[in-house]
């Protein structure tokens, strides 16, 4: 088997100190490979957004080894993990996070600016994200004149130009209606067949559904990663 | 009535609530309110204390007597009951001062009284001679104590002793040494060897050399009047008329404590105010006085106003919330103007007591700059009023135009979490325009009125064009923003968000606007009359060079030799030999006429006389080398030649060509035993006049035969030293000269020099305007960037470097402060331009002068801008934000 896009190594982490101290995750290995779509399920306060902010580098763990197409995060400065973020990691965010005093074009381009890509060719690739996202006429527009679905998509666009090759989403179709969210996450599964590794954090079982595997996080600790047979088990007590 | 109250309570304590929730945002608010309410209490504390009023200076002008009395040599007075603040005299004819007899047959016999006497003298220094005051009085006496403080060694002084204050003993005259006091009388220089026995520091200045003695001490005195101290009770009002009715005016420490009602105080039947000199600020002072208060509430209320815009969007959710619960459009403007009353509430009265100590910080530095001794701490409650209340109301303007754009908020488009900001108002910009236009026109009318009609004219149609310029910001805003798509990543970003968030750059800009608009038109307005003085000056001598006249029979000129042998500037000397006009009776005039038309010549001169007299035109005289051979020929003739200074000409005269013509000298003399001027002599000679290249130094040679003719005497009549003539050269120069008898004019030319009163406005201004502009940047810099904290994040998420944050900080400090540099230059131009032709207009000519500060400008437009971007950039948190849930 090849080598992993992302591996994590008996991550923790833990936030605070004495009495108000929380671990988050506790111990946590999995990895993702190239062409695979992971979904991570778990109820709230599982430590789903702290695994993917970790693998991203946007937070360093506590112990453990986070690996991204071999580089060891936990080793790099920020300086190093940032620019792993525009070149080899993509984000895709429940709010979309766009930046509204930007166009779709320029957020997308984004990362590519941020490389040191003049700015003619990052648009250039940026449109070209979004004609593959099926938003191109709408390069030109802002993010408030667009809808959510258009928005998510943007985002996406923005996750998987230059080519990086894992691809974080932390529940992408949150704030969106059932059916653009499938579209949303079509578009994922496309990216990952295309051979990028993608992580995909959902509560929502239906959306785990288009993943290749599932790891389930229940108080931080990884207790299952074969299948769907145990999301009742996990879903909320209210849910159930 | 009920519910406004009941919607004004709500909002309060709402607005009471989120100031607490936000310390760190209302202390920016709070900051930003405060300073100038600081800084004009600590202003107006500091003044107020300066200003010593009529019942704080009792003890410095009369010590611990009960009345301070002058007589005149007047027939009556008539005074206000202060008569330092005025004082006249009424009835015919003269008398000779009261006599102690006859003031105490009017005040009450058996009163105590000493003389006082306060005069100005010369005493020797170190390096020369130099001015002191001198008090004279009987300092045993009980009358005398609190005039004078002692500090060190013994007092009182005895016969023949005397006490100096420390700024006469630094310059020579230490304690146990010798003070030599100068005093000019009828039988000539008078000079008085006295022990100092003492360090004592007068009561009313300091830093000014002061020595005080007994009676008599130092010498006699030159004036007519009497003046006495007062003891044995309370002089009263009508004491004071009495004492006025003989010549005598009075100032009595119970009159001037409880002065009698404005209705007896008459003059001649009018209120004896009419007696003022100074009645107050007239209109145009308290009209240009009014449009600064109001420039400087606009800057106030500008700079804040991005805080309030940025408090109001933090509001903008639960606000909102509100309209969607019901909440009318009013009460949400309500809620946002809660927080500028509550800021400014709290601002203003903490500014006040923050001003009061800082006030009380700075007398101690003022006094030092100070040559009067400061009166006892004092804080003008009244004003300070006025100043807190200035604070509320900026705080209650700054929240006005958010409190506005938060009634007019998109309520869904806020509850979906987008943005809520309206778009751009179009009537706004054309106003701004119109307001500009306006300006425009009010201040060329201005520039063409009267000075005092133009000063008000121009003053408010700078206030009219700056509010025209706020009114135009969002559109250039908007339009740099559209601009931005070509610019790098940082800066497309920041003039995109400055776009965005409207209510929050658009004040920003303007307040750094308003400022460069400021600082350009003084800026204008200083180089202009600058521009104008130097065009006006008319250099005496070759830059550098130094002259000394002898014009006075008294002063020696070896003694002068002298002393410039001592300064090392022998080896640059040359005398020269003219003229000498006047001995010690008479005074001579010369007057050139050709036929019967008089030449006027413009008269200049360092020298002791303007008439050289030589065979040759003498070197120091800049003239062409042709000019000098034409010249050389007609002295060589037994003629004359004069010389026109084309900087010392004035109006539209211009002066005859003569090439060897016949020209007549009259000579004039002058004498107390004259009725008038009679001639003395006449004698005409071929003269040539010739206009000098550089300076004269003199008006005309003659040449011996000519001299001879008009039978006047020649002397050495000056001295001219070569350049160079270092500043500490000249200062010990002319105290030593200062020294000699007949008191000789030094001079040193060094050209047209800026003033330094105008040197420290100019620096004040720049410091003026990069604080302001620096204080505006800044402000509108660090609330962008915690606005756009979500965003920086996001870029943080996709790749950003770490110093990414400082590139975008420094571009909203380039956008924010090149923008309103942008606008408020042109802006400045429109009063700056105006004030510029009536302070620099030539009353002969008509010719007025622009002098535009391109290097100030530069530097304000761009230097600034660019300088607070970089020291931005510099300051701003490096780290992105990298939030555990970024979402």
């Amino acid at each position: 088997m090849t080598d992993p896009v992302l591996r994590l190594t008996d991550v923790r982490r833990v936030h605070g100190t004495g009495a108000t101290q929380v671990e988050a995750l506790r111990g946590i290995s999995f990895a993702a490979y190239a062409g695979e779509l992971v979904a991570v399920m778990g109820p709230s306060g599982s430590g789903k957004s702290t695994l993917l902010t970790i693998a991203g580098g946007l937070d360093q763990p506590t112990s453990g080894a986070v690996v991204v197409e071999g580089a060891d995060l936990t080793g790099l400065g920020l300086d190093a993990r940032a620019r792993m973020r525009r070149t080899s990691i993509g984000y895709v965010f429940q709010g979309f996070n766009l930046i509204p005093a930007l166009t779709a074009a320029e957020n997308v381009a984004l990362p590519r600016e941020l490389d040191g890509v003049p700015a003619r060719t990052a648009r250039q690739e940026a449109r070209a994200a979004l004609e593959e996202v099926g938003i191109g006429e709408l390069a030109d527009r802002f993010p408030d004149d667009m809808s959510g679905g258009q928005q998510q998509r943007v985002a996406i666009a923005r996750a998987v130009v230059g080519e990086r090759r894992l691809i974080l989403a932390d529940e992408p179709t949150g704030a969106l209606d059932t059916e653009t969210g499938e579209e949303i996450l079509r578009l994922l599964r496309a990216r990952c067949d295309a051979g990028a590794a993608g992580v995909l954090v959902t509560h929502e079982a239906r959306h785990a559904a288009w993943a290749d595997r599932v790891v389930f996080l229940r108080d931080g600790v990884v207790v299952d990663e074969t299948g769907t047979a145990s999301v009742d088990l996990l879903t909320e007590p209210a849910a159930r | 009535m009920g519910t406004t109250r009941g919607g004004w309570q709500v909002a309060l304590r709402l607005a009471r609530r989120e100031a607490w929730r936000r310390k760190g945002q209302t202390a920016l608010m709070l900051l930003l309110i405060c300073l100038p309410v600081v800084a004009v209490t600590a202003a107006a504390v500091v003044w107020r204390t300066q200003d010593v009023s009529g019942v704080e200076s009792i003890e410095r002008r009369m010590g611990a007597a009960d009345a301070r009395l002058v007589a005149h040599e007047g027939p009556m007075v008539e005074q206000h009951f202060d008569p330092d603040v005025a004082q006249g005299w009424v009835g015919e004819g003269t008398r000779k001062p009261a006599t102690l007899d006859e003031v105490l047959a009017v005040a009450g016999a058996g009163r105590p009284a000493v003389p006082l006497l306060r005069e100005s003298r010369t005493f020797r220094t170190d390096a020369g001679v130099a001015d002191m005051e001198v008090l004279t009085t009987d300092l045993d006496s009980p009358l005398a104590a609190g005039l004078v403080r002692p500090v060190e060694g013994t007092f009182p002084p005895g016969p023949g002793e005397v006490v100096v204050n420390r700024a006469a003993a630094d310059r020579g005259p230490g304690l146990g040494e010798t003070l030599t006091v100068l005093h000019k009388t009828a039988d000539g220089e008078q000079e008085v060897e006295l022990e100092v026995v003492g360090i004592a520091e007068s009561a009313v200045s300091r830093g000014y050399p002061f020595a005080a003695g007994q009676p008599g001490t130092f010498g006699g005195s030159a004036t007519h009047e009497h003046e006495w101290l007062l003891g044995g009770g309370p002089v009263t009002w009508d004491d004071v008329v009495a004492l006025n009715r003989i010549g005598v005016a009075v100032a009595s420490r119970h009159v001037l404590t409880d002065p009698p009602p404005d209705s007896v105080l008459t003059s001649g039947g009018s209120p004896v105010s009419s007696l003022l000199l100074d009645s107050g600020p007239d209109e145009l002072t308290i009209t240009v006085l009014a449009l600064v208060v109001v420039m400087v509430l606009l800057e106030v209320v500008l700079l804040a106003g991005p805080a309030f815009a940025v408090r109001a969007k933090a509001q903008a959710h639960a606000l909102a919330l509100v309209a969607a619960a019901g909440g009318t459009p009013r009460q949400a403007r309500r809620t946002v103007l809660a927080s500028g009353v509550v800021v400014g509430l709290v601002g203003g009265v903490v500014g006040v007591v923050l001003g009061i100590g800082a006030g009380a910080l700075a007398v101690p530095v003022a006094q030092r700059f100070n040559s009067t001794v400061f009166g006892p701490f004092e804080v003008p409650w009244p004003l300070l009023g006025v100043v807190a209340v200035f604070g509320f109301l900026s705080a209650l303007l700054a929240a006005v135009v958010p409190a506005f754009a938060a009634s007019r908020q998109d309520v869904v488009a806020v509850l979906g979490g987008r943005r809520g900001e309206g778009r751009p108002s179009t009537r706004s910009p054309i106003l701004g325009v119109v307001l500009l236009g306006a300006g425009v026109a009010g201040a060329a009318t201005g520039a063409v009125a009267g000075q005092e009609v133009g000063a008000v004219l121009i003053a408010g149609s700078a206030l009219v064009a700056v509010v025209g310029m706020i009114l135009v910001v969002p559109v250039v805003v908007a339009v740099v923003a559209r601009l931005a798509a070509r610019l790098p990543l940082a800066l497309r970003f920041a003039a995109r968000d400055a776009a965005r968030h409207r209510t929050r750059t658009v004040p920003a800009v303007a307040a750094v606007g308003a400022t460069v608009a400021g600082v350009v038109a003084l800026g204008i307005a200083v180089s202009s009359q600058e521009a104008a003085n130097e065009a006006e000056y008319t250099p005496l001598l070759r830059d550098g060079h130094g002259s000394v006249s002898l014009s006075n029979p008294d002063t020696d000129p070896a003694a002068v030799d002298a002393v410039l042998r001592k300064a090392g500037l022998d080896d640059q000397v040359e005398a020269i030999t003219g003229l000498r006009l006047s001995t010690d009776t008479e005074e001579m005039e010369l007057e050139f006429r050709q036929g019967e038309e008089a030449l006027w010549l413009s008269y200049w001169s360092g020298l002791g006389s303007p008439y050289a007299v030589g065979e040759t035109v003498p070197d120091f005289v800049d003239i062409a080398p042709a000019a000098r051979e034409r010249a050389d020929a007609v002295l060589a003739e037994g003629g004359l030649v004069l010389l026109q200074d084309p900087h010392a000409s004035e109006g539209s005269y211009t002066l005859p060509q003569l090439d060897g013509d016949p020209v007549a000298v009259d000579v004039r003399r002058w004498s107390d035993d004259l009725p008038e001027p009679e001639l003395a002599a006449t004698a005409e000679a071929p003269t040539v006049l010739l206009e000098v290249s550089g300076t004269a130094t003199v008006l005309a040679v003659f040449s011996p035969p000519v001299v001879e003719d008009l039978g006047l005497p020649t002397a050495v009549v000056g001295t001219l030293l070569a350049a160079p003539i270092s500043d500490e050269t000249e200062k010990d120069v002319a105290e030593a000269l200062a020294a000699l008898p007949g008191d000789p004019y030094f001079y040193v030319e060094r050209g047209y020099r800026t003033p330094d009163e105008v040197r420290i406005i100019q620096a004040v201004l720049a410091a003026l305007g990069g604080i302001l502009m620096l204080g505006g940047t800044l402000t509108a810099t660090f609330l962008a960037l915690s606005d756009a904290k979500p965003d920086l994040a996001t870029m943080a998420a996709v790749g950003a470097r770490p110093r990414t944050r400082r590139g975008v900080a420094a571009s909203y400090a380039l956008v924010v402060g090149g923008v309103g540099a942008l606008l408020g230059a042109p802006v400045g131009f429109i009063p700056g331009v105006a004030i510029s032709q009536p302070i620099t207009k030539d009353p002969v000519t008509g010719t007025t002068l622009l002098e535009v500060p391109w290097t100030l400008v530069g530097l304000v437009v761009v230097g600034l801008p660019l300088l607070t971007a970089l020291a931005v950039g510099a300051c701003a948190r490096g780290r992105l934000p990298l939030t555990a849930r970024i979402d």
